[in-house]
């Protein structure tokens, strides 16, 4: 055994977003799981925070969500002024229930297993077009060239972005989740102004699906009623926002790295060439081993407590889901990569309440991507460094050059 | 014990119905139907697991 029970626990600092950029820092989280698992955060410009670690508080904050409110102060970390917070509320990401429920419902329909299996075959083929523009290149950022790809162009679909747009729209939602890093923005002012850039966009949007109804979600959500009314242009542009980026960063993150935990991992990489019918439980085990969300924020509505520790109201709460999915209570050997996991009941998609929207479809996305790029560029590794996304909040990657064997000059594998 | 759904959270994702088809069937229109509310000793841990395994945690046995 180790002594680390006799370590204090002030080296750790979850505050510091400096203190993820060599990723995760699992050696705390394993720490505190053992050791706080309920663990106060003093922090440098706000009041502090809990800490949850492990795998069933963080459900039983999770199906409690008016009493671990998204509402109250929302879900980010930071403080929001007051006109800033009752703007983040319009997103459904920071409501709660029963309010949470009559937004979510005007879009879940679109989201369920039978509506996603139906792009099944469209998604195939985007993901075949994404390859086939760089099977030849023998190089590419795979971030730019491969991962960013296939969510923008499938939530872009969904929401009725045309071709045109779809990488403006890109961009806005970078800036909008690259609050802690400099390569997106200079520091969190730029956000308000490209929010308002992605309003003004959805405002167009609107008005011409006003005039020309589709198939889209853009539609349905212009014709949708909450308590007999329409949404308002805010709630239909906030509604557009949080598709765009929730639909963008975290399959994009999710794909990135799975790629690098499959470059890293040869072992694994060749287990699932070698049968591609284990890709499914590989793709749940890169979900669980590198979740897109690091954390989100509550805020306790009432004087309550977490596995024995006193929680007062208003203190926040962050939930920590790359810890949660590595609990030893949970996952036998859960530090290693093990692309046969089964069964493998991580958190990566949040749970209860707020469960993400888009599971079913980042689910089919990422078997969809793998299956394509595995059997057709199974030899790809690293030609430079992995540059990080600077946050505690996205396990994001923003570039990963990568190199191959360009398609036409590999031999074929005997089928 | 009774089986009680919340159907303002239920959105068709049929984790239940592959933990134990006995009682939870998603029909062609994504509608969760609870076949019987109640249920034999036997199917207590698949109805458990149906429970554990909804992923907006709709589902509750009630002790009444």
């Amino acid at each position: 055994m180790l002594e680390t029970s006799t370590h204090p626990l002030s080296d750790i600092d979850l505050a510091d977003v400096d203190n993820f950029n060599g990723g995760m820092p699992h050696e705390w989280f394993t720490r505190l799981r053992k050791e706080a698992p309920v663990f106060w955060q003093d922090e440098p410009n706000g009041p502090g925070f809990w800490n949850v670690t492990k795998y069933s508080d963080l459900i039983s904050v999770s199906r409690q969500p008016n009493l671990f409110s998204s509402w109250r102060g929302g879900t980010n970390v930071f403080e929001l002024g007051k006109a800033e917070l009752e703007g983040s509320r319009l997103l459904m990401l920071n409501m709660d229930p029963p309010q949470h429920a009559k937004y979510r419902r005007l879009v879940s329909k679109g989201f369920t297993p039978k509506r996603i299996e139906m792009l099944i075959a469209h998604i195939g083929e985007l993901a075949k077009t994404i390859v086939d523009d760089v099977a030849e290149r023998g190089e590419c950022d795979f971030v730019d060239a491969v991962a960013a790809r296939l969510p923008m162009e499938t939530i872009c679909e969904m929401i009725g972005v045309p071709d045109s747009d779809r990488r403006h729209v890109y961009d806005l939602s970078n800036k909008l989740i690259g609050f802690d890093d400099p390569d997106f923005q200079d520091n969190r002012d730029e956000a308000p102004e490209a929010m308002a850039e992605m309003f003004g966009y959805a405002d167009k949007l609107a008005a011409e699906r006003r005039k020309r109804p589709q198939d889209d979600l853009a539609t349905a959500l212009l014709n949708a009623e909450v308590d007999g009314e329409r949404l308002t242009a805010t709630e239909f542009n906030s509604f557009f926002m949080l598709l765009a980026l929730a639909g963008n960063e975290t399959t994009r993150t999710v794909t990135a790295q799975g790629m690098r935990l499959m470059i890293e991992n040869s072992d694994a990489r060749r287990r699932v060439l070698d049968d591609m019918r284990l890709l499914p439980t590989a793709v749940e085990e890169i979900l669980r081993y590198n979740p897109a969300v690091v954390h989100f924020r509550r805020t306790a509505t009432a004087d309550t407590e977490i596995r024995g520790q006193r929680i007062r109201e208003g203190e926040k709460v962050l939930i920590w889901y790359p810890s949660a999915n590595r609990d030893e209570e949970v996952f036998a050997n859960p530090q290693a990569f093990d692309v046969t996991r089964n069964p493998n009941e991580h958190l990566a998609f949040g749970i209860g309440e707020h469960f993400c929207l888009g599971a079913n479809l980042a689910r089919l996305q990422l078997n969809t991507i793998f299956r394509e790029l595995l059997s057709r560029l199974p030899d790809m590794e690293f030609a430079g460094p992995v540059r990080r996304l600077r946050s505690n909040f996205i396990d994001g990657i923003k570039e990963m050059p990568v190199r191959f064997t360009p398609e036409s000059r590999r031999p074929r594998r005997p089928s | 014990m009774r089986i009680v759904v919340d159907y303002d959270l239920c959105e068709a994702n049929a984790k239940c119905m592959k933990a134990c088809p006995e009682i939870f069937e998603v029909d062609e229109d994504d509608n969760l139907i609870v076949k019987s509310e109640t249920f034999e000793a036997s199917l207590q841990s698949k109805v458990e697991a149906a429970v554990r395994a909804c992923p907006r945690q709709a589902i509750k046995i009630a002790k009444d």
